[in-house]
């Protein structure tokens, strides 16, 4: 209950918070209520109201298209709904269903309970198939940042590349709730390996 | 003896998929089914390839006992290598270092109630038509490439199935990259009515779109998103032959009680 309890402190009643792409609302009567940031002017009535956490999970596995989104932090949430409920610990289940776990992440990052874990680490620890991505590079590491996260993620990331460099500086906010990478994900494993296969074609060609 | 933790949590741990968007639903269908039962303190999924992470999960999880059990089919790399590291385990119960007491209990693909439930599965597809003696019964898996331990849970789940009384004709095992392979069940299975039972978590790549290429029940793999068409037409004719084929077995609703009975199954080992 702690966490929801945190929640139900960040959003009192005639407040308001920017999480991602969602706007969260809290009437003076106490009711939470979300909706995609692009909706913030649409009239309730003209939203469709998912009052379930497996509605909004279900709303957040595709984008607009019909597109299949497994990074839940992607820029393509969709828009048109919006989702209420007086019950801090449900709210907070429906925000976990769309941004799995980035709440809890923020409040212990916040709190100095979790740490970033640089990149290096993450890598250096695969194995399998994935063990050929410790391979990149320093350059290959930044492209990997520019080139995926970037346009691809809406998370801040805060871990450095090895450990001789600090974390991202994460400053407190009050209006909005920051999404943190605080881990290099799937994604960017995959992508490491494969760039570190791509050098390693370079220097066999 | 029912489960009842009201003070642990329960962490569901599956493969998920960065490509199908039906891979990580029975672990969010058994959750929610566990979640509602009251038996623990809260209900959690984590994965590999989707969110919340394995990495992630840990703030999530407010209670100090946490009981985790991987809806994976067998042991083998995931949950003797990759689970262990991703979520820092050193042994069936850690103690973390934030204090936190994690459990960590064998994959409810090896439970001994699996044997009873592939019966059941392929029981309650029949239509009465034909009976179950006249049918031979074939338990699908991957076979070497991916996970080879995984020939090996079906094999003995086989093995289980031919040792009891089972109503089917035969009892046969078959993997999508091994032989016996199951593209050859129509040799492999002597009754012309056979029913095949995919043993794999989810109806993902391989149960939905690979192994339906490999029965000859369509000619390409399909679109993944919806799993109707493919489960719908039971039976079908194909070659002068009858075949039923299942979705897999991990969508089962009595997988929940697997999870919950792998539980129990590591209190009554590891804290009796």
């Amino acid at each position: 209950m702690i966490l929801a309890d945190t929640l139900d402190a960040r959003l009192p009643p005639g407040s308001r918070l920017v999480f991602g792409e969602l706007l969260l609302t809290r009437r003076h009567d106490g009711l939470f209520e979300a909706r995609h940031g692009d909706d913030t002017a649409a009239d309730s009535g003209n939203l469709e109201c998912l009052s379930s956490v497996g509605e909004l999970r279900e709303l957040a596995k595709y984008d607009a298209s019909g597109g299949y989104r497994p990074l839940k932090t992607a820029p393509t949430l969709k828009g048109g709904w919006r989702t209420e409920t007086e019950s801090p610990q449900e709210f907070l289940a429906r925000l976990d269903a769309v941004y799995p776990g980035v709440f809890a992440a923020w409040v212990a990052y916040e709190a100095g309970r979790i740490d970033a874990v640089p990149l290096r680490r993450t890598l250096d620890r695969q194995t399998g198939m994935y063990r050929l991505a410790g391979t990149i590079d320093d350059a290959a590491a930044a492209r990997l940042r520019a080139e995926l996260c970037g346009p691809g993620c809406l998370r801040r990331i805060v871990w450095p590349i090895d450990d001789t460099s600090p974390p991202a500086p994460v400053e407190p906010t009050t209006d909005s709730i920051p999404l943190l990478c605080l881990e290099a994900c799937t994604f960017a494993v995959s992508r490491a390996r494969e760039l570190a296969k791509e050098a390693r074609a370079r220097a066999a060609s | 003896m029912p489960v009842s933790k009201p003070d642990s949590a329960l962490l569901i741990l599956g493969h998920g998929s960065t490509e199908n968007p039906d891979s990580s639903q029975p672990c969010w269908d058994h959750a929610e089914t566990i979640a509602a039962s009251g038996r623990f303190a809260s209900v959690h999924c984590a994965f590999w390839k989707e969110e919340p992470s394995f990495r992630q999960i840990w703030p999530m999880i407010e209670e100090r006992e946490v009981y985790i059990v991987p809806n994976f089919i067998s042991e083998g790399y995931f949950t003797r290598e990759v689970l262990p590291r991703e979520l820092e385990l050193t042994g069936p119960t850690t103690v973390r270092h934030d204090g936190r007491v994690l459990h960590y209990c064998d994959p409810v693909g090896i439970h001994p109630s699996m044997t009873g439930l592939l019966t059941k599965r392929a029981l309650e597809m029949l239509d009465g038509s034909v009976p179950p003696e006249e049918i031979s019964l074939i338990i699908v898996g991957h076979g070497t490439g991916l996970n080879q331990k995984s020939a090996e849970a079906i094999k003995a789940q086989v093995d289980a199935l031919r040792a009891g009384p089972v109503p089917f004709a035969r009892v046969l095992d078959a993997y999508m990259e091994e032989p016996p392979f199951v593209a050859d069940w129509r040799r492999l299975a002597e009754t012309p009515n056979v029913v095949v039972v995919p043993f794999f978590i989810a109806d993902g790549l391989h149960s939905y779109q690979d192994i339906p290429v490999m029965l000859g029940i369509e000619s390409e793999p399909t679109e993944a998103a919806s799993q109707r068409e493919v489960f719908r037409h039971n039976p079908r004719h194909i070659d002068g032959r009858v075949l039923w084929y299942s979705s897999a077995i991990g969508t089962d609703p009595s997988l929940a009680e697997v999870i919950v009975d792998q539980v129990a199954h590591f209190d009554a080992h590891h804290r009796a």
